[in-house]
């Protein structure tokens, strides 16, 4: 029994090895070729249709303020996950950035900015995209 | 991504490596250098577990967490550890060896197992070093949770309140905050090198405690299948809590394996601390302590005067480490983490499906390669001509973690029953028993037990 253990391990092992090495370098030579926003962004990617975005609000947020997210209706360009998780993501992306619903600054996603007293745009983007700042 | 970064998680995990040995050295004695290199693994692992425990109650008291608190740890641990040592009286390691290093066959398995291992492990390096974060629970909460201990210094109650899974608790996020100390800034792409890390030193304890209890071809064919099997290699070092915490429980078993054959009591303390950093990385991780430790009792019973008091006493530190979060997230007015439906109500249809899909997924060699059937032909073994208490405990300790998953997916009334990923944890679940197999095989093949003391 411990020769057919020993020869169903050393055959699967012989099998998978070269697999899990090409597979391992395949990544590595994957991850090597994508550029420092996308490696930076990673499965934000399928979520915000715009990167643009996340860098334009990394450089105009202070890391001391707070954001509101406010999603209106889905839009062209969008992918299945914006609506839902367009919110997390970007708390995940923007720390030390908290979110704060009365926060001065607004990551608009197709939202209504007449639905904000005294805001303007800050950066429009495409797909509806826009980010909003509250007028003191 | 900057060298610096590399060589700043190199130094924490140095960190860990120092501390866990100093403390198995307390505990244990080591009495040459060469058994320092051999356990230099499961202290590694032991280092971790640590930090993350103490951190864990630490953070729950709120002390605040920051780069200098990490290095004050590390120092201070180390000299615990090496204060213990001289306490108790246990001497230094001496230069050399007096015991035989085997035979020139075993070498040459060992030696050619180190090479194929070492080899995977320099890829795995590559591919995790420049690799972005795409698992959606990573950030969605994991990593989320880290940058809010790394910037905010605690438990920051917005990150950990309405983050998804807020019961789930903070021993990864505390390893991820002390990575990005290491490294200077929430460098999230470089922390996947630290999961890196902590599958290496896993490997190594794995190898390093069974080296001198089994047979070199049994345990390094072994390790290589599990590393090579289509679900692991590269997922391994997701920046995720399902590894973690099964590497925790792993090591935590094989420990308890080797304490039932032989009694050392010194086992029972780095098996104190992984189950522990089990119960405080993901939720399942007090249903593995739970099983670790019932199964140990059950196997322990024909000496259980001289065995369930100090088995009692680790069940104790356990729960006594798992408590303080529950608290915490509960006084936050989180809901618990127990199921929706516990067992009672839920109709035997979804208990058999449930049944069924974890057999499934389990032999599923598209996932697991031969691993279980391998996994069942060395306890068949086991239980015809080897020990037949190891293959009773491994074998229960094996079988409840499946029927742990099963009740996962029969009591979570909103999982649906499939192995679709985002729908059901079922398939990262079974990923424990994957690596269980790694260290219950080379045990079970082994003839009849046999310690050879160093």
């Amino acid at each position: 029994m411990i020769v057919l253990w020993l020869a169903l391990v050393v055959v699967a092992v012989a099998v998978r090895y070269p697999d899990t090495f090409r597979a391992a370098n395949q990544t590595a030579r994957a991850n090597a070729a994508l550029d420092l926003l996308d490696r930076k962004v990673g499965g934000g990617n399928s979520v915000i249709p715009d990167q643009e975005v996340l860098f334009e609000a990394l450089g105009r947020i202070p890391a001391n303020e707070t954001f509101a997210v406010v999603v209106g209706e889905p839009q062209e360009g969008w992918t299945d996950l914006t609506a839902t998780y367009a919110e997390t993501f970007l708390r995940y992306f923007l720390l030390p950035r908290r979110i704060d619903p009365k926060a001065r600054w607004i990551l608009c996603f197709a939202c209504d900015p007449s639905a904000f007293p005294a805001v303007r745009v800050d950066w429009e983007g495409e797909n509806g995209i826009a980010i909003l700042r509250r007028q003191p | 991504m900057s060298p610096g970064a590399v060589g700043g998680l190199f130094a924490l995990n140095l960190g860990y490596a120092v501390m866990g040995t100093a403390f198995v050295w307390a505990v244990r004695g080591a009495p040459c250098w060469s058994d320092i290199a051999r356990l230099c693994g499961l202290g590694y692992l032991v280092g971790v577990a640590a930090f993350g425990v103490v951190w864990t109650e630490l953070l729950v008291l709120g002390v605040p967490f920051g780069g200098v608190q990490v290095a004050a740890t590390l120092v201070l641990g180390t000299a615990l550890g090496a204060a213990a040592g001289i306490w108790r009286g246990t001497a230094l390691p001496r230069r050399t060896s007096g015991a035989s290093s085997g035979t020139t066959t075993s070498l040459l398995v060992t030696a050619v197992g180190v090479a194929l291992v070492g080899l995977l492990f320099e890829a795995f390096f590559r591919s995790a070093r420049l690799q972005s974060v795409q698992a959606f629970d990573a950030w969605a909460f994991w990593i989320p949770k880290a940058k809010a201990i790394y910037f905010f210094g605690g438990l920051d109650e917005q990150i950990f309140t309405v983050s998804a899974g807020p019961t789930y608790p903070p021993l990864l996020p505390i390893l991820d905050a002390a990575a990005f100390h290491a490294m200077g800034s929430a460098d999230v792409v470089t922390l996947h090198l630290q999961f890196w890390f902590l599958v290496l030193g896993s490997t190594a304890a794995v190898a390093g405690c069974l080296a001198r209890h089994v047979p070199a071809w049994a345990l390094w064919p072994s390790l290589l299948l599990v590393l090579t099997v289509p679900r692991f290699g590269e997922e391994l070092m997701a920046p995720q809590a399902d590894v973690l915490v099964d590497l925790f429980f792993v090591v935590g078993v094989l420990l308890l394996a080797l304490w039932l054959r032989d009694g050392r009591h010194w086992r029972l303390c780095p098996v104190t601390l992984l189950l522990a950093g089990a119960a405080l990385t993901k939720r399942e991780g007090l249903l593995f302590a739970g099983v670790a430790l019932v199964v140990a009792f059950a196997t322990a019973w024909p000496e259980r005067r001289r065995a369930w008091p100090p088995l009692a006493a680790v069940t104790a530190l356990v729960v006594v480490a798992a408590v303080p979060w529950r608290l915490w997230y509960r006084s936050h007015g989180i809901g618990g983490e127990a199921p929706s439906d516990v067992g009672g109500s839920g109709s035997a249809d979804r208990a058999w499906d449930a049944l069924r899909l974890s057999v499934d997924v389990l032999f599923d060699s598209s996932l697991w390669s031969v691993l279980p059937f391998a996994l069942v032909l060395s306890l068949a073994f086991a239980f015809a001509w080897g020990s037949r208490r190891q293959a009773v405990f491994l074998g229960a300790v094996a079988a409840l973690v499946l029927f742990g998953g099963a009740w996962v997916t029969y009591s979570y009334n909103d999982l649906a029953v499939t192995a679709d990923e985002a729908l059901n944890p079922i398939v990262r679940y079974t990923g424990s028993l994957a690596l269980l197999a790694a260290v219950a095989m080379p045990l079970l093949l082994c003839p009849r037990p046999k310690e050879r003391s160093s």
